[in-house]
Parts: C-alpha cells; structure tokens; sequence
C-alpha cells in the first residue's frame, strides 16, 4: 500500500468542519442523510423491479422493510464516514496521512463520532453494549411479570414469544459477545504492549455495525405482526413462516454476526504481529490467549450462522425451498437448520465464555497475589476447548428426530469438554491457595463465577447425558442452565471485568461499598431467580410458553419476584458506575498492584498508550518472585529486543 | 485496511504528542497478509455452510440431482471455469510485473482480469436466464442457486477489489517496493477461482 | 477434607430425598429416575469441593491487617495435581458416558414380541395432537384428538408435523421426541401405571405453542378394549394425510 507523503504541513490538525459543510462531511448529519437517500434507493429499486416483473401491487411494504434493512445501514454507515478513507483508497487519490485527528477522545462527544482509537472504540462497545443488557433485562422483567401466574396476565401468546426472542438475542449478540469484544479491545493492545489494535479502522468498522443490529432488533417491535418469534434459535420452518418481524433478527444477526468476524479478525492480526519486544506466546497474559481462543472460534463458527439467516431469508423472502417440505424427491431439509445453527451456536456458548476465563485469571491472580496455576495448561485448556467446541453440536438436537447415531459420539465429546474446563477451575482453586486474597468486589465476582459456572457446568454435563436430556430437553431446566452459565458464568466475569478496569478505562474508582452490595444482592437474587428453575423443569414444564399448567404456579411467582429483585441489584450497578464515572475519586495508574502492562501506563492511558513500546522481560504474574518485573520502559538492552514467538 | 502506525510520520519521533510509537513486529507475516488469509477462512465457512445444505439435499435426502426436468449446461460453465482460471493468471502476471518494475505488464494484467472476471459473471448471469429453472421449483435449484449465487456474489466483490487496483494503477501507485496493494486482493481472487472449481465440480460435474 | 466429605454426603443426601420428577408412569420412566441419581451422587462432591475451597481460602487466607502488600508464595504449579484432576473427572466422565449409553440401550429398545407392542400415529399440527390406531377399529384406522393406551403395552409412537416443529413431550414417561415436517420420528415407551398425564408440546411451534396440551390415559387392557370398541372408525375429524410421501 503506498502512501504518498504530502507536505508536512497537512499533518496539523485537521480544522473542525465548517457549518456549511456539515452535510458533506463525515458526522451525524451526512449519516441522516445518508439514511434517507438509501431508503429512497431501496424504495425505488423495489418498486422499479416489482414494475419490471409485473408484480402486484407495486408498493409493497415488505419488501420496501427487507431492502431498506440491507440498504439503509450502508448509507448510515457512509454518512457517518466509516468508510471515508477507504473510498480515497479505492479511487487512489493521495492516501491522506494520519493526523491522528480520530485518536483518544477529548469530550464525551468524541464517543458519538468514527473514531480508530482502540481505548474510546474499547468504552463505545461496552458503554453501548451494557445498554443492550439493561433493555434485555427489562424485557426479561417484562416476561416475569406474565409469567408470575398462569394464564394471561399483561401480555398476548404473540407479544410474549416476541419479548423472550429478542431477550435472548439482545443479550447473546449484542451483550455478551460484544462487551468482552469492548473489554479486550480496551486493555489486550494495552496488555501486548501494542499501540492500537492491527486494523483501527476495521476496529471502528465492527463497533459502528453493533447500534445497527440492535437497532433492528429492537424495531421489530414495531412492525406488523410483532417482532421475530421463534426464539433466538430461529428454527426453521417456523421462522420462515413468520410475519415480517422475523427479518429483523435473520437481517439484524448478519450485521452482528459481521462485526464479531473483523473484530476477531483484527484481535488474530494483533495478536500475532503486534506483541511488543519479548512478548513471546508463553509470556502472554491469559486474557489474551482466551481472546485468542475466542477469535478463532469466532473466525471458523460464526460464517455458519450468518449461513443459517441466508437460507431463511432466501425461503422466507424469495420463495426458496431449503427447508420446504412435502414437495416429493424435490423437498428441502429441515433438520440441516439446525446443524448449520448449531455449528455456530454451540461454539458460541464458548464464544461467550472464553473471554471471561481470561478476565478472571486476570483478576484471580492479581487479588490473590499469586502466579497463575499451571500457567500452560490453563492455555492448553483454551485450546482443547476451541478444538473439542467444534465437535459437540449436536448435543443441542438429542430429541430433534435426526440420526439416532449421532447422538452417542456428541454426547462423548460433550462429556469430554467438562475436561478441560474442569483444569481450569481446579487451577484457579490451586491460585486461591495460601495467597493473600483481596475481596475487592472484582474479586468477589470472581469467586461468585467459580461457585456458580460449575453449578451451570455440571447441568451441562447432565444434559450431555442423553437418557436425561430426553426428559428435560426445551423445558425451564435448559433454561436453568441458560442463565447459570450466561449469567453465573458470562455476567458475573463481565462484572468482574468492568469492575477491575473501571479505574483504568475511566482514570476514577467505583464505590466499593455499593460494589459489594451490587454482588451480594446479584449473587443471592440470581440464585432464587434461577435455582428453582431445574426443579419446575425436571418437572415437566416446557420453556418459551407464557401461559403454564397449574402445577407450577407456585415456583413461578416465587422465581418471579426474586427477578424483580434482581434487576434492581442492577441498577445499584448502574447508580455506583454513572456516579462513579462523573464524581468517583481520582484512580492511581495500579491500584491493584498488578504486573500486566496496561498497569503500567497513566490511567485513563495516555491518547498513544505509550512513548515507546515496551520490553518484555518476564512472565506476567509473578507475583511473590523478589524482583519480578513483567515488562519495561527502560532503554531495552539490545540483545534482548529481538523477538520471540 | 492498513495496519495502525506503520505509516510514516513525518513529525519526527521528538515530538510524541504528534504519534503513537511505531508498532513492534512480532511476526514475520504481515498484517495484511494475515487478515485476508483469515478473512479466506471464514469465507471458506461461508461456502461449507452451504455445501452442508448441498450434503443435506443430495446426500443425506438422496433426491436426484440436479433436480426433476433441471439441466445444467456443463460445458458453458466449463469454458466459464476455462475463462476464470485464465484469469488467475493474468493477475499473477500483473504482479510479478509490478514487481519487477514493468508498469505496462502491470495495467495490462489488472485490466484482462477485471474483464475476464467481468466476462464470467456476464456468462454467469445469461446461465441464470437461460436456464428455464427457477430457485422455487426445488431444493436442489434452492441449493444450485445459493451456491452460484454465493460465488457470483464473491466475483463481484472481487471485481470491486480488482477495479480499485486497476485505477490505482493507472494512475501510478504501485512500485517494485510497494505492490501489498496488488498482492493481497490477488489472493482473495485466488480463492474466489479456487473456489469456483470446487463448486463447478460439485454442483455441475458430480 | 472432613468439611468436604460431610457436604458431599449431605448433599447428596438433600439431592436424593428430593422428589424432583413428576410420576413414573412408564417401564421406562425409574431407569432415567437412577441415572439422574447417579448424576447427582458424581457430580455434587464437585460442586461442594468448588464452594468449600472458595470458602476456605477466603476465610484461611483473607488479606490481613499489615499483610496489604505482601504477596503469596510463588507457585507456579504441581505436575501431580494437574495429572490428577485432569485423569479423575476424565474417568468419571467416560464411566459416566457409558451407564448413559446403557441406559440409552435399555430404554429404547424394541419388545421381542409382537403381541406386546402396539404402534400409535401421533401428528402434531398448530396447535393440537391427534392420534391414529392403525387398523384399530375393525380392520380401519381409528383417528382421535384422545390419547388412550393400554398398561402394560410396548407402544412405539410415530410422530409426524403437518406444519411446523412441534415436540411429543409426555413428562410422566420420560418421553419426548420432535414432530419434523418431512420425516417420521419415533420413540417407545411402556406405560404402566394407571391414570391421565399430561401431553405438552415442548417444541416452540407458534402462537399456541403453550396452549398446546393434552391427556393421555393409561388404562387397563380391557378398558382400552372397551374404549376401542365405542370409536368409529375415522371418527370426528378426517384422517390426516401422511405429509412424507
Ligand atoms: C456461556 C454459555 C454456555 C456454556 C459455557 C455452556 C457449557 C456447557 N453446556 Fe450448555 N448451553 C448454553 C450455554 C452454555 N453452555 C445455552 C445458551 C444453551 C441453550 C440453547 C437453547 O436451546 O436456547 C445450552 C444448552 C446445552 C445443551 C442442550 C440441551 C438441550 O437443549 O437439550 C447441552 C447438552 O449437552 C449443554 C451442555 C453443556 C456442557 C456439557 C457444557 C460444558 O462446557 C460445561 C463444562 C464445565 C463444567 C462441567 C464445570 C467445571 C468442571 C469441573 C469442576 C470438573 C468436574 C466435573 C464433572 C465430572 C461433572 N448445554
Ligand atoms: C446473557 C444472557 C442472558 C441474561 C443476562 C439473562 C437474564 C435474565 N433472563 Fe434470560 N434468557 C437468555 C439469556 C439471558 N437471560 C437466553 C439465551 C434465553 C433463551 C431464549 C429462547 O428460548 O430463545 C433466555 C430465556 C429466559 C427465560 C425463559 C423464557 C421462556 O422460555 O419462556 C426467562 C424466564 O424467566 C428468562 C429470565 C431472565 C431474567 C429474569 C434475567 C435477569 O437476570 C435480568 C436482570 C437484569 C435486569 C432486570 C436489567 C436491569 C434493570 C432494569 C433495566 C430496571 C428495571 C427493573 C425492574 C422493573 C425491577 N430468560
Ligand atoms: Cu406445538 Cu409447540
Ligand atoms: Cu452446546
């Protein structure tokens, strides 16, 4: 890629926009222009082509909705100037040089403009995320309240299979996969001693595609018919027979879907060429190796679902018939949905906890003041987990009909992931051991995690047993599990995370008395909410239904209220986070005393994170070795610069 | 995509409000390089994704292929394959000519290939039109269709790719020094190739 | 140690005290019942191990007064151990696989003989089950929306969706398979005890996927005979057409 250096003149600060500009330069304003010059696009392509074909009538609403969906990001996306530098790439005007111009933010109005920077990219993607959680969490209130008897409380059948649909896709696609996307894409340049992320671009590309998902997402609520209501699993031939609602998650999913494939992408790239000076692979710190592991989950799945969405929207939009049966030898195949979504969707779940693994051995070995246990084998055990991820999809699908087969080698495989998992856990137990723990509420969560992931992991492990799960597959003990893993395992890692480097994404301190309150109302809250979900489940009552046999009456209301609970010990999150943010006291740049690089620049971290890149000399926790130093800043000794990995 | 920092920067390393640090390169592979081939892979998931629904309909169904009263024209795409191939080579003359310094051989091979390419998805498309099936008379139109489809939408991204390097190297960029720009959407245009071969194999041959 | 084996055993003992499943109501229903049990006795000192050491170390080896920066010993790790509890659950699990395994055989095997076995059509369609007894009322197909099955038969169910997924779900026998559009389902259960159950779709379907419920009544021979014999053939509704041709 040449770069034709212009003057150095032209390097200075790019002068804000004049006002008469604003509708030709990059920002809000073109981005709303865009809109609406795309829709018209998309308008007056469907009804050209409909002219064309002949159809009747002319005008039709659907499928002005399914060509807008796929037009109207684009000219979001090109107003708002996500792909500025790209078209004076692609049409090989001069590339302008960086001006740094879209480095570090300076106002909270810099968090509402395309900016490369991987820290205010990092706060975007969590900022924007956590409001996914809290609109998914209120629609889960919602669902609880008709759920706390039976019968028909606030809500009809139709608004209720929509309310868990886009509870369970808000949560998945834009909550958990992206926050840990945020997280690490905050402190692993940081962490490797890189000074942005391989492609800040790309970077800025992934985040700007999240707020057009979930805004799809949560349109569909809008359109006729309600929004998508076949679960987040979309099984096919139910979704595709579904009113329009349906699109917004087959077309929302492609954009999120998108944004995971670069970010991961980048996260590979960055990894692997970026490390700074004496960074080897062995040296790295094990949040990075999980997102390492991540990403290449992410890489190799998520093609699939995006796959899965293709073919309903081609039956569903344009009359294709991949999973239209009773057509002879010319029928399509309804159970080859479910292998394609849950060739994705099972290394998904691991998708969504990986990263989390990586946060807590973060925080475990800081707060206990201890190396990590078995360093090697904790990242042998990411790996196995990535390799063994791809073998077990069937386990979704014991009672789905297909082969009777396949069942018993998935069910092996599955058994087998409890494996390596379990060297995870079981290392950092040995971690807690004679260290000197720290119960900051990072801490707590972490611990929280520990005890509440293995009760999660261990119905895993019994739904792997194929006899049980006969018995209590789609009932509320799936369901259990769902949220003990997700929730007892993702969440209580994600707070666990924003917790620990609040200070340094935010330069302030979190209340840590509220922080604590906030853990011990989640942690009891989330256990009443959900424990006895195994119980109503094992007895027989199925999941997605908003109306229920009499019999479970008593641990629905029960389950109901403790949720309510629940989501007020969110907000207690939530006051402790916006208060902090603004009136927190200032953060020194370690406050946890921990070895990992982004400990040791200034918090918030400089706009360029570093003067000069590190020098790596040592392993990153060695906590407990006199004069450990995981990396430097001094002048690097010459012969150990050169890299290894 | 260009990878952060790597550009030059002017200013000069005294003043560090100007710049980040420039980047350590751990790896001998570069970023470029490495993002396309992992962008490959998942595109290369795409495409399995797909033959699973080709394995579902022709293998695990066992439903005739390719479909009641469907017929593919196995020769036309033939040449097509012929003329896309062809078109691999030409891109790889292209490059090695800008790498030896040989502009014209350069603009030549990007311009064959962008037409060649061209020429495919034109064939391509007439197939589509003259082939009196439609994707909703069968699973295994649904199949032909989403696969060819699939392809015909990576042909074109690939001549987007490909159009972007033709101007650019009309209008002079590109040297001995500096041709990452041709190199890596001459990869992606590989794969497209390969892949093709794959698809015709499976779905007009087998 | 001694915390650890106390919990475990009580555990376990809370674990199976607790009346977790509905009725067993099929041959089939107390061999699913032990394996959950067997589940439960493996996997709960797991569990109680994970918590008690969590709760240990925070109460043993909390930061102490004074102790603020000092750090842990440096132990990097111990070959041993991780062979251990690498190898142990590994054990556990494949010996766990294999029971299931078993208890997959046992449960889903065909009766020998025929006079013991009875086949029962289910078709689930938005929102209803119905169910044809082949051959059941003189030589012709009896289509009913009832299900009634007599004690002490082998029935093997053959399950079919006339529109989209739907899940034969009946808690009482342990029993649940997918309705596919396209394709034939199976699954066979022996019901044995007496009485009305219920039947639930466990496969989201719809609107009235939670509204989707029925009976079935486990009767005597002679009962079933007696009810048979008061069906017209056909009755009520047409009988629905096989949807695989
Ligand atoms: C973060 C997400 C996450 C994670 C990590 C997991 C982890 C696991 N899951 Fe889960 N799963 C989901 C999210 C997740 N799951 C979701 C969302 C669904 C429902 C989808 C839907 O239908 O909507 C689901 C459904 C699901 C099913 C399908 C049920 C059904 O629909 O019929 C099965 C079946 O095998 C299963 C198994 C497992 C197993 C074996 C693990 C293992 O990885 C767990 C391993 C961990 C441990 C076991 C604990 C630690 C280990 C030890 C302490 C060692 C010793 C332990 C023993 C010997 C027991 N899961
Ligand atoms: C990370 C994922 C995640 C998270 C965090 C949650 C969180 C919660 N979930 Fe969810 N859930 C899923 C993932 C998740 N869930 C998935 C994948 C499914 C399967 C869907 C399917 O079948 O397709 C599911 C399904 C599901 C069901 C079953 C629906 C059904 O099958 O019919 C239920 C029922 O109770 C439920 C409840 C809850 C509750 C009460 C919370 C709570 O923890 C939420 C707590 C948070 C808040 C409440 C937000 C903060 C508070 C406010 C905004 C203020 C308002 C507060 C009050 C009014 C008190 N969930
Ligand atoms: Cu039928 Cu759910
Ligand atoms: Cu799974």
């Amino acid at each position: 890629m040449s770069t034709i250096t212009p003057p150095a003149a032209s390097t200075a600060l790019a002068p804000a926009p004049p006002a008469r500009n604003r509708l030709t330069a990059p920002g809000w304003y073109r981005a709303a222009l865009g809109v609406l010059i795309s829709f018209a696009f998309a308008f007056g392509l469907t009804v050209g082509v409909r002219a064309l074909y002949g159809y009747h009538p002319l005008i039709s609403g659907e499928a002005i909705t399914l060509v807008s969906m796929l037009a109207v990001p684009f000219g979001f996306l090109i107003g708002l100037g996500v792909f500025e530098y790209w078209f004076y790439w692609a049409v090989g005007k001069p590339s302008r040089a960086e001006d740094h111009a879209s480095h570090g933010a300076r106002s909270w109005r810099d968090y509402f403009k395309v900016n490369t920077d991987h820290k205010v990219i990092g706060i975007q993607y969590v900022v924007t995320s956590f409001f996914f959680f809290f609109v998914g969490g209120l629609i889960a209130m919602l669902m609880r309240a008709e759920l706390a008897q039976p019968g028909q409380q606030f809500v009809d059948s139709q608004t209720y299979n929509g309310l868990f649909s886009v509870h369970a896709s808000l949560l998945i696609f834009l909550f958990i996969i992206p926050v840990f996307a945020g997280l690490a894409n905050f402190v692993l340049p940081l962490m490797i001693g890189a000074p942005d992320m391989a492609f800040p671009r790309l970077n800025a590309l992934s985040y700007w595609l999240l707020p057009i998902a979930g805004t799809m997402m949560l349109s569909s609520f809008l359109v006729p018919g309600g929004a998508f209501q076949s679960g987040w699993t979309a099984y096919a031939p139910l979704s595709t027979t579904q009113p329009v609602g349906q699109m917004f998650f087959t077309i929302g999913v492609q954009f999120a879907g998108a944004s995971s494939i670069a970010t991961a992408l980048n996260f590979l790239v960055t990894i692997i060429t970026m490390r700074a000076p004496g960074m080897s692979f062995w040296r790295m710190p094990l949040l990075v190796w999980a997102n390492f592991s991540t990403s290449l989950l992410v890489v190799i799945a998520t093609p699939f679902i995006a796959a899965s969405q293709f073919f309903v929207l081609l039956d569903r939009a344009l009359g294709f018939h991949f999973f239209d049966t009773g057509l002879g030898n010319r029928s399509g195949d309804v159970l080859m949905y479910q292998h394609v979504f849950w060739f994705y969707s099972h290394p998904a779940v691991y998708i969504m906890m990986l990263p989390g693994f990586g946060i807590i051995s973060e925080v475990i070995s800081a707060r206990s003041r201890k190396p990590i246990f078995g360093y090697r084998m904790m990242a042998f055990s990411l790996l196995a987990i990535v390799v063994l991820g791809f073998t077990v999809w069937a386990h979704h699908m014991f009672v789905s009909g297909m082969q009777g087969w396949i069942r018993v080698p998935m069910m092996i495989t599955t058994a087998i992931i409890a494996v390596p998992t379990g060297i995870k856990i079981f290392s950092w137990l040995a971690t807690l051991w004679r260290g000197v723990i720290h119960l900051e509420t990072p801490m707590l969560f972490a611990l929280g995690f520990l005890t509440m992931f293995v009760l999660g992991g261990i119905s895993g492990v019994m739904l792997a047993m194929i006899p049980f799960t006969i018995h209590v597959s789609d009932t509320y003990f799936i369901v259990a599990h769902i949220h003990y893993v997700l929730f007892g395992g993702s969440l209580f890692t994600i707070f666990a995370g924003v917790y620990y480097w609040f200070p340094k994404m935010t330069g302030r301190m979190y209340d840590e008395r509220l922080g604590k309150l906030h853990f011990w109302t989640t942690f009891v809250f989330f256990n009443l909410t959900f424990a006895p979900m195994h119980v109503i489940g094992i007895q027989g009552m199925p999941r997605r239904v908003s109306d229920y046999a009499q019999q479970f009456a008593g641990f629905n209301v029960l389950i109901s209220i403790a949720s309510f609970f629940l989501g007020l010990s969110a907000l207690i999150f939530l006051y402790n986070i916006v208060a902090s943010w603004r009136y927190g006291p200032r953060a020194p740049a370690n406050p946890w005393r921990a070895l990992t690089l982004e400990w040791q620049v200034s918090s918030p971290p400089p706009i360029f994170n570093f003067d000069r890149v590190p020098t790596v000399v040592g392993g990153p926790y060695e906590y407990g070795v006199p004069g450990a130093v995981h990396g430097t800043f001094s002048s690097p000794d010459p012969q150990k610069t050169t890299a290894s990995g | 995509m260009e990878a952060a920092s790597v550009g030059a920067h002017p200013a000069g390393h005294d003043d560090h409000q100007h710049g980040p640090p420039e980047a350590h390169r751990s790896s001998r592979v570069e970023p470029q390089f490495l993002g396309m081939l992992l962008f490959i892979i998942s595109e290369i998931m795409v495409f399995g994704a797909f033959f699973t629904a080709y394995f579902f309909i022709r293998v695990v169904q066992s439903h005739p292929w390719p479909g009641p009263g469907a017929e593919l024209p196995k020769l036309v795409a033939g040449f097509n394959t012929a003329i896309l191939l062809s078109s691999s080579l030409t891109i790889h003359w292209a490059l090695t000519g800008i790498k030896n310094g040989n502009r014209w051989a350069l603009k030549a091979g990007m311009t064959t290939t962008f037409l060649l390419g061209l020429t495919f998805l034109f064939v391509q498309i007439n197939e589509y039109v003259h082939l009196g099936s439609a994707p909703h008379d069968s699973a295994q139109m649904s199949v032909f269709y989403g696969l060819t489809g699939l392809h015909g939408a990576h042909v074109f991204i690939g001549l987007t790719l490909l159009g972007m390097v033709t101007v650019r190297s009309f209008r002079g960029h590109f040297s001995p020094e500096e041709h990452r720009g041709v190199e890596v959407p001459g990869i992606y245009w590989h794969f497209v190739d390969v892949m093709w071969v794959v698809v015709y194999t499976t779905i007009y041959l087998l | 140690m001694g915390i650890i084996l106390v919990a475990s055993i009580l555990g376990i003992a809370l674990a199976l005290i607790i009346d977790w499943f509905p009725t067993q109501a099929s041959a089939e229903a107390h061999k699913i019942d032990t394996l959950y049990d067997v589940l439960m006795i493996c996997s709960v000192p797991f569990f109680v191990l994970v918590v008690t050491v969590v709760g240990f170390a925070v109460v043993k080896w909390r930061v102490r007064p004074g102790q603020e920066l000092e750090d842990g010993p440096p132990i990097h790790g111990n070959t041993r151990l991780e062979v251990i509890w690498t190898s142990i659950p590994a054990l556990i699990l494949v010996s766990l696989c294999s029971y299931a395994y078993a208890v997959l055989h046992d449960v889903e095997k065909a009766r020998a003989n025929p006079a013991e076995r009875m086949t029962v059509q289910v078709y689930g369609q938005q929102f209803a089950w119905h169910y044809v007894y082949p051959k059941a009322v003189k030589g012709k197909d009896l289509t009913t929306n009832s299900l009634y099955l007599p004690a002490g038969k082998q029935i093997q169910f053959d399950v079919h969706a006339k529109d989209v997924l739907h899940d034969f779900f009946v808690p009482a026998f342990r029993l649940k398979i997918d309705a596919v559009p396209g394709i034939t389902t199976h699954f066979r259960a022996t019901p044995t005890k007496l009485g009305a159950y219920p039947v639930v779709c466990a496969e989201l379907c719809g609107l009235g996927h939670g509204l989707m419920r029925s009976t079935v009544h486990v009767v005597s021979q002679r009962d079933f005979d007696a009810w048979l014999a008061r069906q017209k053939p056909s009755a009520g509704i047409s009988s629905p057409p096989d949807p695989t041709p």
